[in-house]
């Protein structure tokens, strides 16, 4: 398409031409010595009192500008630039600004006017943190940025703006400390979300995929948060932040598994607290997914590993039930995860009583009809609240147990020792960006180890992880003894 | 093959090299040198401990794959010829550790009467693993020695009340011939100085690596010996008949009664250690078979795994008589792999740098 030309009224046409929709408004005015303008805005996601003040009131006061540069002057509105292609501009009123177009400036004015409706900055629901700070993500991309340049008041704090999504023209900013981030691993950011060509961004998650190497794969390739300190405490680590607009969840890369064991408020309670929580984590992690297929293992070809006394309660326990170990467990495991499903979407009021109706009637009376063992009923309730405790890999977690389950129901311990070392095979291989999933333990990067599993006193921690590949490895200066 | 660290050469020694001597390994030693099987296993890895040094040494002289240095010195040709007859070596020596493998894991993960399918699925793990490159095999090991570190001094732990460490005197019970049979058949457990030879050039030599890695053999070693000892002590006479020893020691425990059999999940965890260096000779195998087929590693990589699997499904009933013509039949073929071509390479390559 042609560039815009003089005519006021030619140029509102060509990009009327182009915002067929009726929530396109043009809004027409006149300077003081009569030139036509006009500013076309969206509706409902233009500040229109904005619209009157920084722009057609300094206008019609004063005589028509005769240059683009004069009328940027002219006009009050701090956020200003010119376009001159009539797509651009079109692009530009799409995401909320106001195009001013001024009769003998073969330009439009971008005005930044744009006004949406956000929810407050509250504290994240799956966040939640007992000490520490509260604020979290909202689903306005620019909010999100001032929330993490408040924390980062560095002039090395970079954000690299792209637009993906063909239809949505969703607007992601690419966040990272100059100098500390790796270079490479930004350009390959930078790389992929240019390369992206999908119809829509609904979602951070959308991007994730994007920027994943194995996007089928069941563990993610990109770390989460909603909240702004952490996001500004791992890109202090080295690593790049990407916020999508209308998502409240940022994403961090490359992303390591152990990071999903360390939560925000370890950073601020005692080392030896924190390690504590970490480990306990981890187990509730390694519980989750073994202890239902160890119980069918054991149940199923080795008894013996089981103490005399607790073998006669479960074997008194598990007379007269019509299943399999295996398929006893698994079908258990399988209402566990219709329950969660559901309760997520249900109504807050119905939730109670679908939890009494799981949880009491359902798993009682199932015990008591002989259809199930209540041991079966401990195991999966132990496993299923076990995973909450690295909310995270929930969704990892819930496929691995089951997988585990027919494993161990099939083949037995030796199944799922294989199974074991097959995962162990697949995550040491993976990894993005350079960085292997599994660091720091595979491979063992010693350094790292200071926050990992095991969290280190912060004056311990002078170096940021060397897995990252910083250029600037300090973070902590020489401390007076 | 991509690059390996020092410190994963050093753990594959410290961690994956004793387990594959876990299991039939004492008894078969105990058979032949009775009480005096220390000194048998030691002059085994003396031997061996003698291939590492010179590989090491290799490495710090040249940072070149085998491959390169076999070109360079004899040609193309002979380069494929030697890893074409490597390949074969480590095809072998997979064979019966994974028989082995097969037996401890039917006749002790299981209560009931199971069969060879239990086992199967473990093809398809060492297929995927071989299709991975040597970084993998190296974060493996990485892996290998925390749970090493953790289950086997447990099990020893646990068999220590039991052991009568007077078993194994006097010292001078068995005369020294059949000690050094006992070593000679017993070289097809010795497969790991031949492995590290394939490693050269894919791992950066830095300074001290060679003791570094030779403290690591030297700690894998130690780990071997401190098992035999423990097993001899504990079983004395009738240890030729243990096998699955790794299995066997610690099952006396008195908490038993209260805690159940928590042994076996130690011995779990070393079953977990023990299928990674099952896979080991298997993917030096394919290695071998594509720099002399040159290949992707997709193909060689099944059709190693498949024959394997045929063999096992074949030798099912046979492990017996696989061991005696491994061990009383082919040891001098294995005692030529582990112990005198590497070392004659290794020579070779230095005296070679050396003249101008």
């Amino acid at each position: 398409m042609n560039a815009l030309d003089r005519s006021c009224k030619e140029n509102e046409r060509r990009i009327k031409d182009i915002l067929t929709s009726e929530d396109i408004l043009v809004f027409r005015f006149q300077t003081a010595d009569g030139k036509a303008c006009a500013a076309i805005y969206a509706d409902g996601i233009t500040d229109k009192a904005l619209l009157g003040e920084q722009v057609a009131r300094p206008l019609s006061s004063q005589e028509a500008p005769a240059t683009a540069e004069e009328a940027a002057t002219a006009l009050r509105a701090p956020e200003c630039k010119q376009v001159t292609d009539p797509q651009k501009a079109a692009e530009e009123i799409l995401a909320g600004n106001t195009a001013v177009l001024i009769d003998g400036i073969p330009a439009a004015l971008i005005a930044g006017l744009k006004k949406m409706s956000t929810r407050a900055i509250m504290e994240p629901p799956g966040s939640v943190a007992v000490k520490g700070p509260r604020e979290g993500f909202i689903e306005d991309v620019k909010t999100n940025m001032s929330l993490v340049r408040n924390r980062l008041r560095t002039p090395k704090l970079q954000f690299k703006m792209l637009t993906a999504g063909r239809q949505s023209r969703t607007a992601v900013a690419v966040g990272y400390l100059e100098g500390i981030a790796d270079e490479k691993t930004v350009k390959s950011i930078l790389g992929r979300i240019a390369a992206i060509d999908i119809d829509g961004i609904p979602d951070s998650s959308y991007v994730a995929k994007f920027l994943s190497r194995r996007p089928a794969s069941l563990f993610r390739s990109a770390g989460t948060t909603e909240k702004p300190d952490v996001l500004a405490a791992r890109m202090l680590e080295g690593r790049v932040a990407v916020l999508v607009d209308g998502s409240p969840i940022a994403l961090t890369l490359p992303y390591l598994l152990v990071e999903d064991l360390q939560g925000a408020q370890d950073y601020f309670a005692s080392p030896l607290r924190a390690t504590l929580s970490r480990v306990l984590r981890f187990c509730g992690v390694l519980l989750s997914v073994l202890l239902p297929a160890f119980y069918v293992a054991a149940q199923l070809f080795k008894l013996q590993i089981l103490p005399l006394s607790f073998l006669l309660t479960i074997s008194g326990n598990v007379q007269g039930i019509p299943l399999s170990p295996g398929l006893e467990l698994f079908f258990l495991l399988l209402v566990l995860e219709i329950l969660v499903e559901a309760s997520v979407r249900m109504p807050k009021y119905v939730a109670l009583a679908l939890s009494v109706i799981g949880a009491l009637i359902l798993g009682d009376t199932a015990v008591k009809a002989g259809l199930v063992s209540s041991s079966a009923i401990i195991i999966m309730a132990i496993s299923g609240i076990a995973a909450y405790t690295v909310p995270d890999l929930v969704g990892t977690t819930s496929v691995l147990r089951i997988v585990f389950v027919v494993a161990a129901g099939s083949i037995g311990t030796f199944g799922v020792t294989l199974l074991i070392a097959l995962l162990l095979y697949y995550l040491t291989a993976a990894g993005d960006y350079g960085v292997p999933l599994l660091a720091p333990f595979a491979p063992l990067v010693g350094r790292d180890l200071k926050d990992s599993l095991f969290k280190a006193p912060l004056g311990d921690l002078g170096k940021r992880p060397a897995v990252f590949h910083t250029k600037n490895e300090t973070r902590l200066g020489k401390r007076e003894k | 093959m991509e690059k390996l660290k020092v410190r994963q050469i050093c753990f594959y020694f410290m961690a994956m090299m004793p387990v594959a001597k876990l299991l039939v390994y004492p008894a078969a030693l105990a058979f032949r040198a009775k009480n005096c099987l220390l000194f048998s296993s030691l002059l085994n890895s003396l031997l061996e401990g003698a291939v590492v040094a010179l590989v090491m040494l290799l490495a710090k002289k040249t940072g070149k794959p085998l491959f390169v240095l076999l070109e360079q010195r004899a040609g193309k040709l002979w380069a494929k010829i030697a890893y074409g007859a490597f390949a074969l070596y480590f095809f072998a020596s997979a064979l019966l550790p994974l028989l082995e493998q097969k037996n401890f894991v039917l006749q002790v993960l299981y209560e009931n009467a199971s069969t060879l399918l239990s086992f199967a699925p473990f093809f398809l793990l060492s297929f995927y693993a071989c299709t991975k490159g040597a970084s993998s095999m190296g974060r493996i090991a990485d892996v290998a020695l925390p749970v090493f570190a953790l289950s086997f001094p447990v099990l020893i732990l646990l068999a220590l009340p039991h052991a009568d460490f007077a078993a194994l005197l006097p010292l001078s019970a068995v005369p020294a011939r059949e000690i050094a049979k006992g070593s000679l058949f017993s070289a097809n457990w010795y497969t790991d100085g031949a492995f590290l030879l394939f490693w050269l050039g894919h791992f950066e030599y830095e300074k001290g690596a060679a003791g570094k890695v030779l403290g690591a053999y030297a700690a894998g070693t130690f780990a071997v010996l401190l098992f035999l000892a423990v097993f001899y002590a504990v079983f004395a006479d009738i240890a030729l008949r243990q096998q699955n020893a790794v299995a066997q020691i610690a099952k006396y425990t008195t908490s038993f009664t209260s805690l159940g059999r928590v042994d076996y999940l130690f011995l779990f965890a070393l079953a977990l250690v023990m299928i990674f260096r099952m896979c080991i000779p298997v993917q030096m195998c394919v290695h071998c078979l594509r720099r002399t087929v040159g290949c992707k590693p997709l193909l060689p990589s099944a059709a190693v795994n498949l024959l394997l699997l045929a063999l096992t499904v074949f030798f099912n009933y046979s492990f017996l008589e696989v061991q005696t013509l491994f061990t009383q039949k082919l040891w001098s073929v294995f005692a030529l792999f582990a112990y005198l071509l590497p070392a004659a390479a290794a020579l070779l390559a230095l005296r070679r740098r050396r003249s101008p």
